[in-house]
C-alpha cells in the first residue's frame, strides 16, 4: 500500500517534469543536427543585439520593481488598513489579464496619444522605455509577492526590540528588516527579471521595434519559418539557463554562509 | 501606570505602580501579560490612561524615546549580526561604543562570545546577550517576557541567579512576566497577579505568597500547598 502510493506519486510527478523538459530538450537537441543554421544565427549581429536588448530592458524593469516595489511589499506585509485587500487585488491584475491586453492598456497610457505618452518627453512606442514599461507591468506582481513573503517571515519582535533600543522606524527598516529579507528580494528580482525576459505579448503591442529576442524569434518564424526561428530560440534558452543557474548558485552559497 | 486598551475580544485594564524593585507579574496564559509589556514598551498605544516612568509621562512617546529595555520570550537577537553588533545596536555614542560593549560583556561573562552569531549560542548565552543589549542603553526599566520558559530546570536556576545579580548590580527596576510560581518565589520583591487583563492583586512578595486570596490560590492551583506551608511555618 505504502509502496504503491509512492509509485503513484512518482509517476504523476515525473509526467509534469517530463512535460516541461521534453520541448526544451527536443528543441536544443534537434538544433545540433542542424548545426549550420545555429552557427549562422550565432554570427548574426541582429540576434545578439536583440538578446542584449532583452536582458538590458529586463534589468532596468527589475531595478524599477525593486525600488518602488520593496516599500509597497513592506507596507502590505506590516500594516492593516482599509482597502488593503483592494490594493492586493490590484497588484495581481497583471497576472490575470492576457498580455496582449496588457499591451493595449499600456498603449492607452504610454501611446503617442495616450494619457502620459501625449505630453511625455520620453518616447515609449517603438522604443526602449516602451519595452521597459511592458516588462515592468507583467513582472512586478512576481517581485512584490516574493518580497512581501520575505517581510512577513521576519519576526516582528526583532523590529519591536530594535525600536526599544532607540532606533527610528526608518533605521529599523534599513538595519533589521531589509538585511533579513535580502535573499527574498534577490530571489524575487531574479524571477521578475526572468519573467521580463520571457515577455512577448505586451512588448510586441507597444514596441515591435527595436526587437527583443522573443519578437525577433516570432518575426523569423513568420517570415522564414521554423528553421530560421529555432536557432535563436536555442541560443536564448541556453544563455538564459546559464544565467539563472549561476544566479541560483550564488544565492545558494549566500544561504549556506549565513547558516 | 494606568492604562486601558481594548482589542477585538479582550480588554487590558491595569492600574499599578512600582518602585525600584524586582516585580514579578504572575498570571495564566492569556491573561494579557505580554500585552501589558508591549503597552509599557510603547509597541501598543493604550486607548485611555497614562504611563509614567521616572516622573515623566511617556504615554504618547514612541518606543525609541522611552528608554525601556525589552527582553522578549525568544530573546529576538538580530540573527544577521554577531553578538558585538547586537549589543552595540542601541548605543548612540560612536566613540564609546567598543568600551561600553566590552564593559557589559565582561560583567555578564559573554566577552568571549562577541564574535559569534546568535544561532550558535545556547539558551543561557542568548539570554545574557539579550540582557546586555537591553542594559547597555541604561534603561529606566527592564521588561522580561517569560525569560525562563525555554530552558531546562538546571539552567533555569542558574539564570535566575543571573537575573537577581543583574537587578542588584545595575539597580534598574525589573518587570518580569511569567506563569511560573517558582520564578515568583525565587525572584520577586513584589508580586502582581494578573488575570483576564487585570491586575487582581499586588503587593510585597512575602505578603502575597503567605496569604493569597482564594482566587489567586485557585489560579495558582496551589491552595493546598499554601495550607500545608502555613502549617509547617
Amino acid at each position: 500500500m505504502k509502496l504503491s502510493f509512492s509509485i503513484f506519486l512518482a509517476i504523476l510527478s515525473s509526467i509534469i517534469v517530463i512535460f516541461i523538459l521534453l520541448p526544451v530538450v527536443t528543441t536544443i537537441s534537434v538544433q545540433f543536427y542542424d548545426f549550420n543554421e545555429l552557427t549562422k544565427a550565432m554570427s548574426d549581429k541582429t540576434v545578439w543585439d536583440s538578446i542584449f536588448l532583452t536582458y538590458y530592458a529586463a534589468l532596468i524593469s527589475t531595478l524599477i520593481a525593486i525600488i518602488f516595489g520593496t516599500p509597497l511589499a513592506y507596507i502590505l506585509s506590516r500594516y492593516d488598513f482599509r482597502g488593503k485587500s483592494i490594493i492586493e487585488g490590484i497588484v495581481d491584475v497583471p497576472v490575470v489579464i492576457p498580455h496582449t491586453v496588457a499591451g493595449i492598456a499600456l498603449l492607452a497610457v504610454f501611446g503617442s496619444n495616450g494619457l502620459i505618452g501625449s505630453f511625455s518627453p520620453i518616447k515609449f512606442v517603438d522604443a526602449l522605455p516602451g519595452i521597459v514599461v511592458a516588462m515592468l507591468f507583467v513582472s512586478i506582481p512576481i517581485y512584490l509577492n516574493t518580497a512581501k513573503e520575505g517581510f512577513t517571515s521576519v519576526n516582528l519582535r526583532l523590529e519591536q526590540v530594535a525600536r526599544t533600543l532607540g532606533a527610528s522606524p526608518a533605521k529599523v527598516f534599513f538595519t533589521i528588516s531589509l538585511p533579513l529579507v535580502i535573499r527574498h528580494i534577490a530571489a524575487g528580482a531574479i524571477m521578475a527579471w526572468a519573467r521580463a525576459i520571457s515577455e512577448f505579448g505586451a512588448v510586441v503591442v507597444i514596441a515591435y521595434y527595436p526587437m527583443v529576442a522573443p519578437t525577433l524569434i516570432y518575426e523569423r518564424f513568420l517570415s522564414t519559418g521554423l528553421s530560421a526561428a529555432r536557432p535563436i530560440a536555442v541560443i536564448l534558452i541556453l544563455l538564459s539557463l546559464a544565467v539563472f543557474v549561476i544566479l541560483r548558485i550564488l544565492l545558494w552559497n549566500k544561504k549556506e554562509q549565513e547558516v | 501606570m494606568k492604562a486601558e486598551k481594548k482589542f477585538r475580544n479582550f480588554k487590558l485594564n491595569v492600574n499599578f505602580s512600582m518602585d525600584n524593585c524586582y516585580c514579578v507579574v504572575l498570571g495564566p496564559t492569556g491573561a494579557g501579560k505580554s500585552l501589558l509589556l508591549e503597552t509599557i514598551a510603547g509597541i501598543l498605544k493604550p486607548d485611555k490612561g497614562k504611563i509614567v516612568i521616572d516622573g515623566e509621562d511617556v504615554t504618547k512617546l514612541p518606543p525609541e524615546k522611552r528608554k525601556i529595555g525589552f527582553v522578549p520570550q525568544d530573546y529576538a537577537l538580530f540573527p544577521h549580526m554577531n553578538v558585538y553588533k547586537n549589543i552595540a545596536y542601541g548605543i548612540k555614542d560612536k566613540e564609546e561604543k567598543r568600551k561600553k560593549v566590552e564593559e557589559i560583556a565582561e560583567k555578564l561573562g559573554i566577552f568571549n562570545l562577541l564574535d559569534r552569531k546568535p544561532a550558535t549560542l545556547s539558551g543561557g548565552e542568548k539570554q545574557r546577550v539579550a540582557l546586555a543589549r537591553a542594559l547597555v542603553i541604561q534603561p529606566k526599566l527592564i521588561l522580561l517576557d517569560e525569560p525562563l520558559s525555554a530552558v531546562d530546570l538546571r539552567t533555569k536556576e542558574k539564570l535566575m541567579n543571573e537575573l537577581k545579580f543583574v537587578h542588584s548590580e545595575f539597580k534598574i527596576p525589573v518587570i518580569h512576566v511569567t506563569h511560573s510560581l517558582i520564578e515568583a518565589v525565587m525572584l520577586a520583591d513584589e508580586i502582581a497577579i494578573m488575570m483576564n487583563g487585570k491586575i487582581v492583586e499586588k503587593g510585597e512578595a512575602k505578603k502575597i505568597l503567605s496569604s493569597p486570596s482564594k482566587d489567586v490560590a485557585d489560579f495558582l492551583a496551589v491552595s493546598n500547598l499554601f495550607k500545608k506551608l502555613n502549617e509547617i511555618l
